[in-house]
């Protein structure tokens, strides 16, 4: 029996998984929306992975979680590597491109840029503050103007000349885009313009005195439209690559480090069938009031975090 | 416990908490001013909600949470508040919020020491009057001097503090040895007392087991000058990241920025290839500081601020040369009101990857 690993990216608005083997080879892999139900999510995609996968050659020994429902859905899975986004994504990036020197990465919620000098990463950047020039705020423009998100790359790249549109803030953003609409710019430009918005924004706020080198890589879901991707490497000057496994990365990269450490547990797919409750309770000891979450496996407790100080800890039974 | 007879002034007075140095100002006021101090709450997020309630919204945190911690005192028993002065921002401070305090209609006593800060210690001294008419000169600076010193061996068990306790084998005894100095520091009352809880942290600490690599992981911390210091607004970041396996070096505390400092001159040349200028209160001095941690081939630098800190903001730029030329990666923290330190841990988190994947490679 061949040994395969889990990695899965629960983000804000989608949910990714892959199986990898033991030479980084997708087993199988899914992309399915979170649709605000993280656990409804993963149970789903554990399911849509089982059917693609050969139980009879392999088996999952070691199962990794990353995105901001890393600790819940590792909960859920018993994951043996919980790690924050940043660092699968590099991770999964270096792995495939060993000579990577700036990794550009938007997502739903969040915008991070990792730098990397001899596959390791050096510094890295994310967005704090502000969520503007991220995948929310594409797919919000591309509903206002009717269209549909999957579709705003193709329609970016047939405008001549983009409108300029101002990309401090995403309100402001908005308001230009409203002017630029009712002064009846074609809507291909008017889209241009927000794919080069989304570029000048990462480029000034999360990119801010970061030297970027090629080669680039550019993942994420944003990744997938072309708009932006051409936006980039108009602003850059270079070639931006787009891996056609882009939008799994960090999840790749989550299967990866559960396969380099050494903790080994067997995954049971039989998750997707068992219920998970989640309970929210104010500590109460002190006015920090922190907040403590239980989860419940078919009624049992089987994690609890949120506190700050041992007054606040739950026993496990 | 102060001894009665001494308090002279029927004043109840309390000052925001600080950091770790609510002790020493205690000391100062109960054993040299001689009123009655009254300590507010620890910080929790009831001190950042209610001051933020009150507060303008763009103003800097810890102004919310001085301010936040101002009502809990008076909630506790005080009637006069004691407020300090700076040299950015913070200067206006005091005179803002007594303020909104009287427009909420408290009934108190303020003593914005600002408005004594004239240089001379003479001028501050008539504050120490203004609280007990009785006070004397002599007494006030004795005890300021033991004060000084209070500040003095806080500072460098701080430091010891969060240098070694990532590295301990049992879990909490660092934390335990500090929590039992900073309230042995409270409860002083004689510079005996004083040198008795240093001499005893020091040996608690000698005692503990450690397992510390040949050579550590090394982290050195720059930034704001209350946020950088206090360990509920920071979300405790030094204490997060030790306990990942890191040395964490702090330069910036009270005794080097009051009683050690080296002049602004006397900084200022060693970092004139990055700034002419001075930028703010602990701008220069941050500069410094990150230049030395990245001579010294620290493994990463983390600068910290509260949202709005304009001091700071200008610092950014500067230690962002220092990170391209020394190759020291800079993780630069924003804080604000936020009550969740889920972000923080995953910026941590990730910057601990890195640093160690890094080392790894370079070894």
């Amino acid at each position: 029996m061949k040994q395969a690993y889990l990695g899965i990216d629960v983000g804000s608005i989608s949910t990714k998984g892959v199986i990898i083997d033991d030479g980084n080879n997708i087993l199988s892999s899914e992309y399915i929306w979170t649709e605000g139900a993280p656990i409804d999510a993963v149970k789903r995609l554990v399911g849509l992975l089982e059917k693609q996968f050969d139980k009879r050659e392999y088996k999952i020994v070691s199962t990794g979680t990353t995105g901001s429902a890393r600790k819940l859905v590792g909960a859920i899975l018993g994951a043996t590597m919980v790690k924050n986004e940043i660092t699968a994504h590099a991770v999964g990036t270096t792995a495939f491109y060993p000579d990577v020197r700036t990794i550009l990465e938007i997502g739903g919620q969040d915008s991070k840029i990792i730098l990397v000098e001899n596959g390791v990463a050096v510094d890295y950047a994310m967005n704090t503050l502000c969520a503007a020039g991220t995948g929310a705020f594409l797919s919000s423009q591309a509903k206002r103007l009717g269209i549909e998100i999957e579709d705003i790359g193709d329609i970016a790249l047939r405008s001549e000349h983009p409108a300029s549109i101002a990309a401090r803030c995403t309100v402001f953003a908005e308001s230009d885009l409203v002017h630029k609409i009712q002064m009846g710019y074609q809507k291909e430009d008017i889209i241009a313009g927000v794919c080069n918005a989304v570029v000048a924004n990462y480029l000034n706020n999360v990119g801010k005195g970061k030297r970027i080198v090629s080669p680039v890589v550019f993942q994420g879901g944003v990744s997938k439209n072309r708009g932006v991707v051409a936006a980039f490497e108009k602003a850059l000057g270079c070639k931006v690559t787009v891996d056609p496994n882009g939008h799994l990365m960090g999840a790749i990269g989550a299967a990866i480090l559960a396969k380099n450490s050494s903790i080994r547990k067997d995954f049971d797919f039989a998750v997707e069938d068992m219920d998970f409750r989640i309970r929210e309770a104010a500590c109460g000891k002190c006015s920090n009031n922190c907040e403590i979450i239980c989860v419940y496996r078919d009624g049992k407790l089987i994690d609890s975090w949120g506190n700050r100080c041992e007054r606040g800890s739950v026993n496990i039974p | 416990m102060t001894k009665t007879k001494e308090v002279i002034s029927p004043k109840k007075v309390a000052f925001p908490r600080y950091a770790e140095y609510n002790a020493p100002i205690r000391y100062l006021l109960e054993n040299g001013v001689g009123v009655k101090c009254v300590l507010p709450p620890r910080l929790t997020h009831r001190s950042l909600e209610i001051g933020a309630k009150y507060s303008p919204d763009f103003v800097c945190t810890p102004f919310k949470i001085l301010l936040g911690n101002m009502i809990e005192a008076i909630e506790a028993g005080a009637d006069t508040l004691v407020m300090v002065y700076g040299l950015c921002k913070l200067g206006y401070y005091g005179e803002l919020q007594e303020q909104i305090l009287r427009d909420l209609g408290f009934d108190f006593d303020f003593v914005n020491l600002t408005e004594y800060n004239t240089g001379k210690i003479k001028d501050l001294f008539k504050a120490a009057k203004y609280l007990n008419p009785k006070a004397k000169f002599r007494k006030v600076v004795k005890a300021l001097l033991e004060a000084v010193k209070m500040a003095e061996y806080i500072d460098a068990v701080t430091a010891e503090y969060y240098k070694s306790c990532g590295f301990e084998t049992e879990k909490g005894s660092y934390k335990k040895a500090f929590e039992t100095f900073i309230a042995d520091m409270y409860a002083a009352n004689t510079k005996d007392e004083i040198e008795l809880a240093y001499t005893k942290v020091k040996q608690a600490f000698a005692g503990i087991p450690t397992d510390k690599p040949v050579q550590p992981l090394r982290v050195g911390i720059v930034g704001e000058f209350y946020t950088a210091m206090d360990q509920f607004s920071n979300f405790d970041v030094e204490l997060k990241l030790a306990e990942m396996g890191v040395e964490i070096h702090r330069w910036m505390n009270v005794s080097n920025m009051f009683i050690h400092y080296p002049g602004e001159k006397n900084l200022n040349v060693r970092v004139k290839e990055y700034c002419t200028y001075q930028m703010g209160p602990t701008s220069t001095a941050n500069i410094r500081s990150a230049k030395e941690y990245a001579e010294q081939r620290f493994d990463g630098v983390i600068h910290i601020k509260s949202a709005n800190c304009t001091p700071e903001i200008d610092v950014m730029p500067v230690l962002q040369n220092i990170s391209a030329d020394y190759k020291v990666p800079v993780l630069y923290l924003t804080y604000d009101a936020q009550t969740s330190d889920v972000g923080l841990m995953t910026r941590l988190e990730a910057f601990y990857d890195m640093i160690s994947m890094r080392k790894k490679v370079m070894h």
